[in-house]
């Protein structure tokens, strides 16, 4: 089955260079990527994953709102039983934050310079161990 | 540094080292070596019509150009502090950046904001952050530029002539820049950027309104400033950028003429904001250009007969995008060989790009660090002392020449379909930039371009050497929150009300809105009142979130 996941930008930052090469990449290795593009509320995308059964969320971050929104995003997963649902963030992320959004729960984290290869593999990786 | 012996291949010692190939960044094909036979005579002297070898005759003899840094994150007293660190430390404009809240024509109390105010900017709202956030900056001696696109334009502008008019200065007094460009203040012009937020039409309008209420008011005020550099980021090349902003600018020029302006009345006050990549002779060549274009564009087609309306003057910032997260102390290399180039390109202003960019917003210490690098440049190196010192040089004349060629291809190409305005509502600009990342992302991945430490040279066991500044406060998210809730109660709502009415007839109506915002903003409106306002007058809902 081909895995599901939704490609959005949280907020109002629009710098979405990374999230338009992802797309691509995962498009090209077989994904289903729904684009949810820029200007998403936590409320919508989880609405979208509910929508369309998706297996995860990949989110992309440039001026430091990164762990608020995602924080947000995850307490509503939490609260709509969607745990299962994976989730990855990718952008300008210092290392400490790393760290903060994998406790929170975070799969993976792709900070800049982070290569096609590596990405693919992480995601790959944790959505086949996915029931 | 840890390579261990084995691992090191000792056969690409006896290959030696050679570029992969002889292209610029943008794809010229480099020949051995160029002679006086590639280019033309054309014995210009700096300062003379078509000034590609800068605008003024004296250029950083008479004047180093002016080093601007951006400023501003956090409340506005917070960054506030932060200018006064830049003034102190030689900075000798301000650059004032706002977050994606006052962007988006939005007050910190709007429901889907939170997480986003003073991230990458300050965070403004009303008259009193204003007020605080200029705090002990003379604006008649400092020359300020607001980075903030229409509608916010319209009222940071207007807040920024009743702050003046409360400290008694004259509005032929000021000095400084409003950015003011339509299309690129968010990331560059994607449609997906742009069009939940504001009618396109009635962005530029409001642009307009700006404009001419500077032109008839503020004497020294730039009223336009064509972000060529967020274009650019956004993974185009070269070329595109340049053409891409000439195009703009063409289609301002006309919108002017149209509300009756002579060309010469206005042209003068349009400045551009130009990228500076790693491709140091290509860059170059891009402003030289951009001049000789500019100045035969104005001359030609709209018929200036000023000088100054032929002078294209840009600030130039050199690129992020060409920052790594690997190795960052590399980067205050690539940020000096970029302020370099920005130098021999004849820049008016620069903000050199600080090393710690791709972690977060930088510490006041990189911030300090890039204005040393200009200072280095400015006072050590004595390339200020002679004007133009790239002129003449075979390969500079020849790629100018070029340059020049690709972009008025391009120029003529988006002319033939309308205009830029045209092809960006087509998403013919959509399609340049999404062909442009992938290109970007394929020629890295497939090393056909190198970045040290990145894609060649990589240190896996790197520890990071520097300290990261950290912005992100729910504190001050809360503050600014409380702040305006508490400004929003305790004012005379009927006097608001009042002003918001005249205004949304005003907009209606499709007159200039300029005086109408200034007389909302005494009455105490704020910022996302009067830009909700100006929405609704367009019947034009928000679509966001």
């Amino acid at each position: 089955m081909r895995k599901r996941i939704i490609l959005a930008k949280m907020g109002l930052d629009a710098h979405d260079n990374a999230l338009r090469i992802i797309s691509r990449w995962l498009k090209d290795s077989g994904y289903e990527v729904i684009y949810a593009g820029v200007y998403n509320s936590a409320e919508h995308i989880l609405r979208m994953v509910i929508e369309e059964d998706a297996h995860a969320v990949g989110l992309s971050f440039h001026g430091g709102e990164h762990i608020f929104y995602t924080a947000k995003l995850i307490e509503l997963f939490r609260v709509n039983n969607l745990n299962h649902v994976k989730i990855f963030v990718g952008g300008i992320i210092p290392p400490k934050d790393v760290v903060v959004l994998k406790e929170m729960g975070v799969e993976a984290v792709f900070t800049p310079g982070a290569k096609k290869d590596e990405i693919l593999n992480e995601i790959k990786k944790s959505l086949s161990e996915q029931a | 540094m840890s390579e261990k012996p084995e691992n090191i291949d000792f056969d690409a010692y006896i290959r030696g080292e050679r570029p992969k190939n002889f292209k610029t960044a943008s794809g010229i094909e480099l020949k051995e070596f160029y002679t006086q036979d590639d280019v033309t005579d054309r014995r210009e002297i700096p300062g003379t019509y078509p000034f590609t070898r800068g605008i003024h005759r004296d250029m950083y003899r008479g004047r180093f150009w002016t080093r601007r840094q951006q400023t501003g994150y956090g409340t506005p007293e917070e960054s506030n502090k932060r200018m006064k660190a830049v003034l102190s430390a030689g900075q000798t404009g301000l650059n004032i950046d706002v977050d994606v809240v006052v962007k988006l024509g939005l007050d910190p109390d709007h429901p889907l904001v939170e997480g986003d105010i003073g991230l990458v900017g300050t965070s403004i709202s009303t008259l009193e952050d204003m007020e605080k956030l200029f705090d002990g900056i003379p604006l008649d001696r400092v020359s300020t530029t607001l980075i903030v696109s229409p509608p916010a334009s319209c009222v940071l502008m207007a807040m920024y002539v009743l702050l003046a008019r409360k400290r008694g200065i004259p509005e032929n007094g000021l000095i400084g820049t409003v950015m003011n460009d339509s299309f690129n203040q968010l990331v560059g012009p994607t449609r997906e950027a742009e069009f939940p937020l504001f009618p396109l039409e009635g962005n530029i309008k409001i642009g307009i309104d700006v404009m001419e209420y500077c032109i008839k008011n503020i004497p020294r005020w730039t009223i336009l400033n064509v972000n060529a550099y967020n274009m650019r980021e956004t993974c185009l090349r070269a070329p595109e950028e340049a053409a891409f902003a000439m195009c703009i600018a063409k289609e301002y020029i006309r919108k002017l003429l149209d509300r009756g302006f002579h060309i010469d009345e206005f042209a003068s006050k349009i400045a551009f904001f130009t990228d500076i990549g790693m491709d140091f002779l290509e860059e170059i060549a891009k402003i030289r250009a951009m001049r000789r274009i500019w100045a035969k564009m104005l001359k030609e087609e709209f018929k200036a007969e000023k000088e100054r309306s032929m002078w294209f003057k840009t600030a130039i910032q050199t690129s992020g995008l060409a920052l790594t997260a690997q190795q960052p102390l590399n980067n205050i290399v690539r940020a000096t060989i970029q302020t370099l180039a920005a130098v021999l390109a004849g820049a008016q202003s620069i903000h050199t790009t600080s090393y710690d960019e791709a972690y977060a917003l930088p510490t006041e210490e990189a911030q300090k660090l890039s204005i040393r690098i200009q200072q280095i440049i400015a006072y050590e190196t004595n390339i200020t002392k002679v004007v133009d010192p790239l002129g003449g040089s075979y390969v500079i004349e020849w790629l100018t020449d070029k340059f020049e060629e690709e972009i008025r291809k391009l120029m003529i190409e988006i002319e033939e379909q309308g205009g830029f305005i045209e092809c960006f509502k087509r998403g013919w600009i959509d399609e340049r930039i999404a062909r442009g990342r992938h290109e970007y992302a394929r020629r890295i991945e497939e090393k056909e371009e190198f970045i040290v430490g990145l894609n060649i040279f990589e240190d896996k066991e790197e520890k990071l050497p520097i300290s990261i500044s950290k912005v992100y406060s729910t504190e001050m998210q809360k503050e600014r929150i409380d702040y305006v809730k508490n400004y929003k109660k305790n004012r005379d709502t009927s006097s608001v009300k009042m002003a918001l009415d005249r205004l949304y007839t005003e907009a209606k109506e499709g007159s200039n809105i300029f005086v109408s915002v200034v007389n909302a903003i005494e009455n105490r409106a704020t910022l996302g009142e009067i830009c909700e306002t100006l929405r609704k007058a367009y019947d034009f809902e928000l679509k966001i979130g």
